[in-house]
């Protein structure tokens, strides 16, 4: 038994290796991302931008009156054609926030979405090497049940 | 009768309680939440989706008069008589599914314009009717 | 040394919610479960009312679609059906109507029912027809779940179908096996449940030689689900009418509470109608939550139906993605269970008890896709319960709440943590399952080693799929 639990400690730290890597931050910037909003998605239909960037949206409507509200974060702004809306935070919080239209704009207003990333996505790499961890015990707790 | 039969007739009559009998209460309640007052029903929906129901309201010089605008369209819609300085409060907007009422008493006759105030479609400009007040 | 869900639960551990004061009165008694469903039934005249009264207009203000696609179907997946097993069909008032024609009477009890009182064809007594009805359900569901029009004539449908069905075929045929779109998940689904109907003490039942409850008798109807409620071996079919518990001469019906998910070790009536349920049920998970919940404006403008190329394009991808693609990469996994544990089993039935895997799998997926309606999108319900019909009432005087998302901050830790707990449990089942499968406990691990890394990849990309 202490050989498997050595075993999947192991491979956990040697997993925690290449999220660390990746999860590397970078210097936090001024971003100013123009968004477009036609019925029913934005466009660009994803955000990326790095932990710490302070975050200035400006919305543009292509058609009816939209809305963007960020998940989290709960700012929003709306814009109809003609009048731009703008909003302004710094990304503290990291990982995938989902921005929401937060105008009735049409029968697909519900499902009119985009997607705000910011990086490093802790939560993801935490939740796939949780994942993987379970995985791997799983594989052991079987393995080590057969050896009365 | 029999303590069986009793049981069925009650049972039917729940069942039409909660079938016709709801109907029937959400009507009656309509009626009398709207009573006493003339009640005009406006609709509003986007040009291309076939304007407002009523392009003419008529109404009389100094009979007590009101309008609910029911938006059963999918965007956010106005509505204002400008020359009788006559909007909603609020936002000024009619969210969809949602209803706005105005009650008034039209003081000048005449022939006046109503148009929805937010912008809803392309076509919004062309979202108007006429208030038509005639003497008594 | 009896078998533990989760290490922690004995797999035969159960508690006779019916044995708790006033229970198996309230149980037993003929208002039950009449007087829920009438109550249900009111509520489903305001759906019908407020569909039909909304036509095209905005769903997310309509009472008849906030009710049906997010409190009841929220409720269904979170709460009915891990808590309650099929306790929906308990109270559905879809084929209510139909049931009181067949019986000619609201309380009364005859034991021949009105109608042909036709069989249904031993062929189709499985989820086949359901799994295409609902499938075919899931292609309008961009329509079904915004303009309130189609959700009223998708029950309307329901209800007339069930009515002519019902004096067509006997007893609850439409419920299990034609008309009732959700049917199938439900069935599959219940096997996850902690609660269950069985005979208390199965020896009465064998000395028991006048089945009352397969036939019926003067105090209740024939098991119009048409089981044997005194041998039910999985949630699976039984839709807690209650009659069994007034027709037994012996009070011998239970309902219990038990460990989650028992019913996927019953090695009974499993077959490729239900793994393809399973597929089916985790590939619209999936996709629905690309249409709904995704940013790809392309995918929401074919389902929308915005042009018919792109329509069709949806409906063929949709089909291939649930009946084909989902089947055909789990074989893979399936294929090398096979090699590495024991080429002695045959493959069909390798691949047939594995599909169980997928149904706590897909029960969570469903659960944590829930979460993702739940905390941005439940406000709506505050504005339809004060003016369901758009007339201007103000019943509760929350007509003008607006939109309030709530802790969509925390929302997917909440989705990450079903999503593994989902892992946690599907491991298990499927350890278990590998385990009656093969012969030898080496081969079991072997040959489960492929399948909990499907379960792993299926949960890491849900995870990222949801959250990432």
């Amino acid at each position: 038994m202490k050989n498997s639990m050595k075993f999947l400690i192991m491979v956990l730290v040697l997993l925690a290796i290449p999220i660390v890597i990746l999860a590397q931050t970078e210097e936090p910037k001024e971003k100013v991302i123009t968004i477009n909003a036609q019925q029913f998605s934005y466009t660009p239909g994803t955000v990326e931008v790095n932990r710490g960037d302070r975050v200035t949206i400006r919305l543009i409507s292509t058609d009816v009156h939209h809305g963007l509200y960020i998940d989290g974060y709960e700012v929003s702004t709306d814009a109809r054609p003609g009048q731009d809306g703008s909003l302004t935070f710094v990304a503290n919080n990291t990982g995938k926030f989902v921005m929401r239209c937060s105008v009735t704009c049409g029968p697909f207003h519900p499902y009119m979405i985009g997607y705000l990333k910011v990086k490093p996505d802790y939560r993801l790499f935490g939740s796939i090497w949780l994942a993987v961890g379970i995985f791997i015990s799983s594989i052991l707790l079987v393995i080590r049940r057969q050896k009365p | 009768m029999e303590k069986k039969q009793i049981m069925e007739i009650i049972a039917g009559i729940l069942v039409l309680l909660a079938t016709v009998g709801t109907i029937g209460a959400a009507l009656l309640y309509d009626e009398h939440l709207w009573g006493g007052t003339r009640t005009i029903e406006l609709t509003a929906q986007a040009p291309e989706r076939g304007n407002w129901n009523m392009q003419e309201i008529h109404l009389v010089r100094g009979e007590p008069v009101r309008i609910k605008i029911r938006n059963i369209d999918t965007v956010s819609h106005g509505f204002a008589i400008p020359e009788l300085g006559i909007s909603l409060n609020g936002t000024g907007e009619i969210k969809p599914g949602n209803v706005a009422v105005i009650e008034f008493t039209p003081e000048k006759a005449g022939n006046f314009l109503f148009t929805c105030t937010t912008w809803c479609s392309t076509q919004h400009m062309q979202m108007t009717g006429r208030i038509i007040i005639s003497e008594k | 040394m009896t078998e533990k869900i989760l290490g922690l639960f004995p797999v035969d551990w159960r508690f006779e919610l019916t044995s708790l004061p006033y229970v198996r009165k309230i149980i037993k008694s003929r208002w039950m479960p009449f007087l829920p469903i009438v109550l249900n039934l009111s509520v489903f005249t305001i759906i019908l009312m407020a569909g039909f009264v909304g036509g095209v207009s905005a769903g997310n203000y309509n009472f008849g679609i906030m009710f049906v696609w997010i409190v009841w179907w929220l409720l269904l997946m979170m709460v009915m059906v891990p808590f309650f097993s099929r306790i929906w069909c308990m109270i559905c008032p879809l084929p209510a109507f139909g049931e009181w024609l067949q019986r000619l009477g609201f309380m009364k009890v005859r034991n021949k029912l009105f109608g042909l009182n036709k069989k249904w064809p031993k062929s189709l007594k499985n989820m086949w027809l359901v799994n295409f009805l609902f499938l075919g359900t899931t292609y309008t569901t961009g329509f079904l779940t915004t303009r309130p029009i189609a959700t009223f004539i998708l029950l309307m449908s329901i209800i007339i179908g069930s009515i002519v069905l019902m004096v067509v075929f006997e007893k609850r045929n439409f419920c299990k096996y034609i008309g009732c779109p959700v049917g199938g998940f439900l069935g599959l689904y219940s096997n996850m449940a902690v609660t269950e109907i069985r005979a208390k003490n199965p020896q009465i039942c064998k000395d028991h030689k006048h089945k009352d409850c397969v036939i019926g008798n003067e105090k209740g109807h024939a098991c119009p689900w048409m089981i044997m409620p005194f041998d039910i071996g999985r949630n699976t079919y039984c839709g807690m009418c209650l009659e069994c518990f007034k027709t037994c001469p012996y009070d011998n019906m239970a309902i219990n509470l038990r460990p989650p998910a028992t019913d996927l070790l019953v090695d009974k009536n499993r077959g490729l109608d239900e793994a393809w349920k399973a597929f089916i049920m985790l590939g619209i998970a999936i996709f629905f939550f690309l249409i709904m919940q995704g940013n790809m404006g392309f995918l929401k403008d074919w389902a929308n139906a915005k042009t018919t190329e792109g329509y069709l394009t949806f409906v063929v991808l949709h089909s291939i993605f649930n009946l084909l693609l989902i089947p055909g990469v789990f074989f893979v996994f399936v294929y090398a269970s096979h090699t590495f544990g024991s080429k002695e089993i045959p493959l069909k039935k390798l691949f047939t008890n594995f599909s169980y895997t997928l149904v706590p799998m897909g029960l969570i997926a469903w659960i944590a896709f829930s979460f993702g309606i739940l905390f941005p999108n439940s406000s709506y319900v505050l504005h339809v319960i004060s003016d369901p019909f758009a007339w201007g009432w103000d019943l509760f005087g929350t007509a003008h709440f607006p939109w309030t998302p709530f802790l969509t901050g925390v929302m997917p830790y909440f989705q990450i943590g079903t999503l593994l707990f989902g892992l946690v449990l599907s491991l298990d089942i499927g350890f278990k399952i590998s385990k009656q499968t093969f012969q030898k406990r080496d081969e079991a691990v072997r040959g489960f080693i492929p399948i909990a890394a499907f379960l792993t990849v299926v949960t890491i990309f849900l995870i990222w799929l949801f959250t990432g």
